[in-house]
């Protein structure tokens, strides 16, 4: 009873958090910063923040651990392909500066 | 083995998010699971080195509570200074190995992999550095 009470409370925090993250990250994408620091903060908000609240909903949801899981894989492999590919897009940019 | 070893890997990763799909452990579900991660196309395979792949993994665990910790200090630390870095691959010819560096890096808020250089052999890497007034530079 107490342990489900804690694991309730856990996993607000964690969504809690997650959502800190998430709009901390988000919100530098409507200033004028340079690309590259828009994306070190986003990959604070989309990988750390989107982790944080699948480890909270794995808490609150446990049944369903299968598919949270599969979705932390997924979030690992794409975020790391797409943050890859979205910098070296900007190392291109930079090298013909006209095209 | 090192020659077996990326088929392992590939089938087992197939086999595992398979089973993480279906979420169904029954034989005949595990038979279609490795009968589909065996057909599915493999890309040709260098042998994989199992200390240099276990390091590696070692290291992307690492990089988990390090990434917090920098996302911390990001958020709550003086404004950074930007700058660009290089790092040595740890073996720029397997695919595999990149990726893990490659999460690694980019894992932590404070640096991100732009791209290969010095034909694979470094990590031309953007890094972040917290503000002046602190001396320490993490790479």
């Amino acid at each position: 009873m107490t342990l489900a009470v804690l694991a309730d409370h856990a996993s607000l925090l964690l969504l809690g958090a997650g959502l800190v993250f998430w709009f901390w990250g988000t919100w530098p994408l409507l200033e004028s910063r340079s690309y590259l620091s828009k994306l070190h903060a986003l990959s604070v908000a989309d990988t750390l923040g989107s982790a944080l609240m699948l480890l909270g909903l794995l808490l609150r949801i446990p049944g369903q651990w299968p598919l949270l899981v599969l979705a932390l894989v997924a979030l690992i492999l794409w975020n790391t392909i797409f943050g890859y590919v979205l910098a070296n897009c900007s190392l291109a940019s930079r090298r013909e500066p006209e095209s | 083995m090192r020659r077996l070893l990326p088929l392992l890997l590939t089938t087992g990763f197939r086999l595992a998010v398979w089973c993480l799909l279906t979420a169904d452990l029954s034989r005949l579900n595990l038979l279609i699971g490795l009968v589909v991660s065996l057909l599915l196309p493999r890309a040709h395979s260098r042998p994989l080195p199992l200390p240099a792949l276990l390091r590696a993994l070692g290291r992307s665990l690492l990089a988990v509570p390090q990434a917090y910790l920098e996302a911390l200090r990001l958020i709550f630390g003086r404004e950074p200074v930007e700058q660009e870095t290089s790092e040595v691959t740890t073996d720029g010819a397997i695919p595999l190995l990149v990726f893990l560096d490659v999460f690694r890096i980019t894992l932590t808020p404070f640096t991100i992999v732009l791209g290969l250089e010095d034909g694979g052999r470094r990590y031309r890497i953007h890094s972040l550095t917290p503000g002046p007034r602190r001396g320490d530079q993490t790479p």
